[in-house]
């Protein structure tokens, strides 16, 4: 009987536990944000871009932190997730919480849904021609997706979540507009007079370490080196004249639908 | 036989305990410099030096230096921890605000206080401590939810607890107490979000508050005709980190924080007294004596935090009670330090802000310097030619060694009402810049002219301070996360070694088992080296 009692006892725990849990993932999926007026979206700009901007850059296009105008988050997308995320950070990471009411970050939550608005189903243009010509314009040479190309450039797997389409335009027009330091080109000359080129990954005071143009991974020491440079400039090509706008849309779409696949979106 | 294995063992741990059972009182800490042995407070002494009279480890033999041992923190902070060593214990803390004590013989532990933090504490840059202070047989912490704390040395129990400040407006400590007399001295910290900045003392037994000195004067007090309306309020000038102190004049020197908002200086037109200054108080009543503005009407955060290193010496003729002071804003000054009267400045790092200084060490600016809702490039940048970590100065060279930042800021202007507890800033800062991480460097200067005579380049800039020892050692560190030893008199790199993690602390040392070692936390661990036999 004791037993009985204890069996029903654990059950209706369970029933409770199960009952609270799926409360809680409708409450997640129900609840929307109640303050998404144009004056709230302004009010919610200028909180964003006191206290967001610095690490998610002054239009959410990423920086420090990710890009925030794409629509898709990797810590929950719901407006609530939002709207926690926001008031809480989020830990192990860098991102701080806000001391601000519950109104305030809602604004700020209906500041950043206006960012994605309208791009929720990315540009309407042919993506599939986009990945025809992300091939056949060589970039999968340099560029890797989801396991296949190359390792000179970023690989650019996820990186329609990372970063916004005026972002992805901008670099395939002008690429020397953003080089950032992992792409820097080292050359060197070693003490017996043999030449090396190729993208920094890494440096200190002392040593340097590159990926060859062949892929090859090299720790060199400086000392001794009869020659060193590092370039700040891009050796990806410009697409500004090779790509009509059409073509440009096109391979924009089909590398802005690069997103993750599975997990927390 | 039996009595005599009782009294065997009765020795033996009286040798293993001896040395928590020691008293370390005011006097010692007084006399740090005789007692070469520990660690005792922040510096090392009252007079900001970080130097260690210790010379065992000579330009000959430092090549041999190994791993003594390490001590894994629980923690994925940033570390920015000094340790201090007291009668064969280390004591240090963990971020965020833990506090762990080890023998330093071994790294082992025989304590460890873990502070449960609430769940929102905003600082601006990460929740870091630089340290406890110790007294008695107490040691002293400050928190990132603004508590200041006596914990018993033996144990790590608490004593007693105090809140400084309200968190959830954006206080917090992270500085390293400094004890003077039976007092805690305690800093504040939160420039960022629109505090208004004091310096308190509380008694070392009780925890009741002394005195506290508000860096921002309300209205009808000197200085308060230096911000308008209600900006004192929210003007900022935190204390964030450990000042020096002048027995013999009973004065505590400290330097004070940028005022807030920090990149948008509209509605606090004025100099914005007592912010990035260095102010000196009576150590008994905490009233100001004299102050000196390094930079009145601050809109770049070029904090005056910088450890003040008191020196005593000839000055153009004349011995003086001298500060030297190489500054965030890249000039380096000597200030007389029974006046605060200003005798020399210059630039001992790249700066496009200034055309130099007046004859009161007043800043002359350049036009185009202030930020900009579309940017205005000025060197040094938003984290200055140096920061909060330590200069030092060593007797024997008579050198000070600075670790310098060589680079430029993109400084943004934007608006931003106040609001309790949020970032208070008036701008969207550029630390570092992509394209133009700058470099980083270790300068030793002549202090009584600011001329340069060595430089130890570093690929980047450092967030390690400097220790000079008697074996004409200059320690430091780097964010690369090498820990290095540099001949003193010409900067030439005798031993480094890589740590594995950043360096963002200063370095120590002190002696154990008849061996001196050099202390210093690199990434999440404290790591100690020692000569090899």
């Amino acid at each position: 009987m004791v037993k009985q009692i204890r069996l029903l006892g654990f059950a209706a725990l369970v029933w409770a536990a199960l009952t609270l849990a799926a409360a809680a993932q409708a409450e997640i999926a129900t609840t929307r944000n109640p303050l998404t007026s144009p004056a709230d979206v302004a009010a919610g700009a200028k909180t964003f871009r006191s206290h967001c901007a610095p690490c998610h850059g002054l239009n959410g296009e990423g920086g420090r932190g990710p890009n925030l105008a794409s629509g898709v988050f990797s810590h929950g997308s719901s407006d609530l997730d939002l709207l926690n995320n926001i008031s809480d950070g989020i830990p192990g990471t860098e991102m701080p919480g806000l001391f601000y009411s519950p109104d305030r970050v809602w604004q700020v939550v209906a500041f950043i849904r206006s960012l994605s608005a309208g791009k929720g189903a990315g540009p309407k243009v042919d993506v599939a021609s986009g990945a025809e010509l992300f091939k056949s314009k060589g970039c999968q040479q340099c560029h890797r997706v989801n396991g296949a190309g190359g390792r000179l450039g970023p690989d650019l797997s996820e990186i329609g979540r990372i970063r916004s389409v005026e972002h992805l335009r901008a670099a395939l027009v002008d690429p020397n507009a953003d080089v950032r330091q992992r792409y820097w080109v080292v050359s060197l000359k070693d003490a017996s007079g043999k030449s090396q080129e190729g993208f920094l990954m890494n440096e200190d005071s002392y040593t340097v370490q590159f990926i060859d143009m062949g892929e090859r991974l090299h720790s060199v020491s400086k000392s001794g080196l009869k020659d060193y440079k590092v370039e700040k400039t891009s050796k990806m090509p410009s697409f500004k004249e090779s790509l009509n706008t059409s073509e440009l849309d096109q391979l924009v779409a089909y590398l802005s639908s690069l997103r993750p696949k599975g997990g927390a979106q | 036989m039996k009595r005599i294995w009782v009294a065997s063992a009765i020795a033996a741990l009286a040798w293993v305990v001896a040395p928590l059972h020691a008293q370390l009182t005011y006097e010692r800490l007084l006399k740090a410099e005789q007692d070469p042995g520990n660690w005792l407070t922040y510096s090392g002494n009252y007079r900001g030096w970080r130097y260690s009279p210790l010379s065992q480890m000579t330009r000959d033999n430092t090549r041999k230096l190994k791993l003594k041992w390490v001590y894994q923190m629980q923690t994925t902070h940033t570390v920015e921890t000094t340790p201090l060593v007291a009668d064969g214990v280390m004591y240090f803390t963990e971020p965020p605000s833990n506090v762990v004590a080890v023998d330093a013989a071994t790294g082992r532990q025989f304590w460890r206080y873990r502070r449960v933090m609430p769940k929102k504490v905003n600082v601006c840059c990460g929740q870091v401590n630089r340290g406890v202070a110790v007294l008695g047989d107490r040691v002293f912490v400050g928190t990132g939810d603004a508590h200041l704390l006596a914990l018993d040395a033996k144990t790590g129990a608490v004593l007693w607890d105090v809140e400084v400040a309200d968190y959830r407006t954006g206080y917090s400590v992270t500085v390293a107490p400094l004890v003077v007399k039976d007092m805690v001295i305690c800093g504040i910290s939160g420039g960022e979000y629109g505090i208004r900045g004091f310096l308190d003392a509380y008694d070392a037994a009780s925890g009741k508050r002394r005195w506290r000195h508000w860096t921002i004067p309300a209205p009808g007090e000197p200085g308060s005709e230096t911000w308008p309306g209600d900006s004192w309020k929210t003007g900022g000038a935190p204390t964030w980190v450990t000042g020096s102190f002048d027995p013999e004049q009973n004065l505590i020197i400290w330097g004070t924080g940028n005022p807030s908002p920090d990149w948008n200086g509209d509605n606090r037109k004025g100099d914005n007294l007592y912010s990035d200054s260095t102010i000196a108080l009576d150590a008994d009543t905490g009233k100001l004596k004299w102050y000196f503005q390094h930079v009145p009407h601050d809109v770049h955060d070029w904090d005056s935090v910088q450890v003040p290193v008191l020196v005593d010496d000839e000055f153009q003729g004349r011995r003086r009670k001298l500060i030297y002071w190489a500054h965030r804003n890249a000039f380096y000054y000597v200030l007389d330090r029974e006046t605060g009267q200003f005798l020399l400045g210059k630039p001992f790092a790249t700066q496009t802000w200034a055309k130099g200084l007046d004859e009161k060490g007043r800043p002359i600016r350049l036009p185009n310097i202030d930020p900009s809702p579309e940017g205005t490039y000025v060197w040094p940048g938003v984290q200055g030619a140096t920061n909060w970590f330590s200069p030092s100065y060593s007797p024997l060279t008579k050198l000070l060694y600075v670790a310098v930042w060589e680079n430029k800021g993109l400084y943004r202007k934007g608006e931003q009402e106040y609001s309790p507890g949020n970032r208070y800033i008036g701008s969207v800062p550029m630390i570092d810049l992509p394209d133009d991480p700058g470099h980083g460097a270790i300068r030793a200067l002549n202090p009584k002219t600011g001329d340069r005579l060595w430089e130890y380049k570093l690929q980047t800039k450092p967030w390690a301070g400097l220790l000079s020892t008697a074996g004409q050692l200059v320690f430091g560190g780097s964010d690369e996360g090498h820990l290095f030893a540099l001949d003193a008199t010409n900067g030439k790199e005798i031993w480094r070694q890589n740590l594995g993690g950043i360096i963002r602390t200063n370095p120590i040392s002190y002696q154990s088992q008849g061996k001196q070692v050099i202390a210093i936390a690199a990434g999440n661990s404290m790591f100690t080296f020692e000569l090899a036999d």
